[in-house]
């Protein structure tokens, strides 16, 4: 979804006025960041593929089709720069879970906590043991919550690729929780 | 939603996530950059442009340009062929060695035969041996067209100045000469001042002598 104030703002930047690039950057820099990082797994790789994907988003401005969403165009590169780090180091860092906090300091009960945590370190396991390409989806539908049309644009991949790759993503995860 | 998907949607919000550095500063700043390294080649290829114009500029060039050598003050460039040349002619006016309004180098410190003023510049005789001294600035420059296939042109290293080698017949033209015929020439840079050596020597031995000049 794109507001019409982000659409002129949008229209500026590819106009050239570099005050409307540099709002967008500040508007997105955080969710450009983390979206690196669910994919590539390391702050260094995130912090570098978002930067490129900002200078390289620049670079195509000029070839932006005007009313389509900004969004999932600047995903779709900052994404791409992601994978290029992660297929260049090899391996896939492997996300983590937050250190818990002390037990019953949220008031919650402290079995039930430690029992979240538990089952939340086996899910974050199974998905880090899923296949890349169904793993980028779940990530980025669940954990970025992208729509199927961002995801689709985002991971470069048609939006029924990623209905059916989520439906298998889940299945398997499914098998591997049993 | 299956409660499948909602444990994920809840994993994101335990995931350790580290803040997103600022970004914008350095993106700024690499953008700088490249508006910068364009420029800058933009007014390299503008320089390239200009050098290819002054040699096509030369009157009676008819041939087709194929390649061509530069250094500050004289350019070499190779055509397919050459045009019309007069061999000879005179050199100038004869001068005292001290004549010049600048210091003349000489090779091994020795002194020609006879020094001429002429061509925009200095001439200075050997036994077999013409050196020619021109001072750089704007307008003097030595054009020289090489014919590909029969003459050889390369780029030299003249004691860590830069100079070229052209072995053979060619075309010359001095600042306001005529074009003349010429054969084994080096050109090189020596300071503020361009120097032409030609002689029926080799290479290594044209570099010899440049590099006694003092």
């Amino acid at each position: 979804m794109q507001t019409p104030g982000e659409e002129a703002l949008v229209e500026r930047a590819c106009r050239g006025d570099p005050a409307a690039f540099e709002e967008l950057v500040v508007a997105y820099q955080s969710l450009a960041f983390r979206t690196a990082f669910v994919i590539a797994g390391d702050a260094a790789d995130a912090e570098e593929a978002a930067q490129d994907g900002f200078v390289k988003a620049h670079r195509a401005l000029g070839r932006f089709r005007l009313g389509e969403p900004f969004r999932p165009w600047l995903l779709a590169i900052v994404a791409n720069e992601a994978r290029n780090r992660r297929r260049a180091r090899g391996r896939r860092a492997a996300l983590a879970l937050r250190t818990a906090a002390e037990p019953g300091a949220s008031g919650d009960d402290p079995e039930e906590a430690a029992l979240g945590s538990e089952r939340r370190e086996r899910l974050l396991t199974a998905v880090e043991g899923l296949r890349d390409d169904d793993r980028d989806v779940l990530a980025c539908r669940y954990f970025l919550e992208l729509s199927e049309q961002e995801t689709a644009a985002a991971l470069g991949i048609a939006p029924g690729t990623v209905k059916s790759r989520t439906h298998r993503a889940l299945s398997r995860l499914q098998e591997e929780l049993r | 939603m299956t409660d499948l998907e909602l444990e994920l949607r809840d994993l994101a919000a335990h995931l350790e996530v580290p803040p997103a550095p600022p970004l914008l500063g350095v993106v700024l700043a690499r953008l700088a950059r490249r508006r910068r390294r364009r420029r800058q080649l933009a007014f390299a290829v503008a320089i390239g442009i200009a050098t290819l114009a002054v040699a096509l500029a030369v009157p009676g060039s008819r041939a087709s340009l194929l390649r061509f050598f530069h250094l500050r003050g004289a350019t070499v460039t190779l055509v397919d062929r050459l045009p019309p040349l007069e061999s000879g002619g005179s050199l100038g006016q004869p001068i005292s060695l001290d004549s010049a309004p600048f210091r003349l180098l000489l090779p091994s410190g020795r002194r020609p035969e006879q020094v001429y003023a002429g061509d925009g510049g200095y001439w200075l005789r050997y036994p077999g041996l013409l050196l020619f001294e021109l001072e750089s600035g704007p307008g003097a420059d030595i054009v020289k067209k090489a014919a590909v296939g029969t003459t050889d042109v390369e780029y030299v290293d003249v004691d860590g100045e830069p100079g070229i080698w052209i072995g053979g017949r060619h075309a010359v033209y001095l600042p306001g000469g005529k074009p003349r015929a010429a054969g084994h020439v080096l050109i090189w840079k020596h300071g503020r001042l361009t120097l032409r050596l030609e002689a029926a020597v080799g290479r290594e031995r044209a570099l010899a002598i440049a590099r006694s000049v003092r």
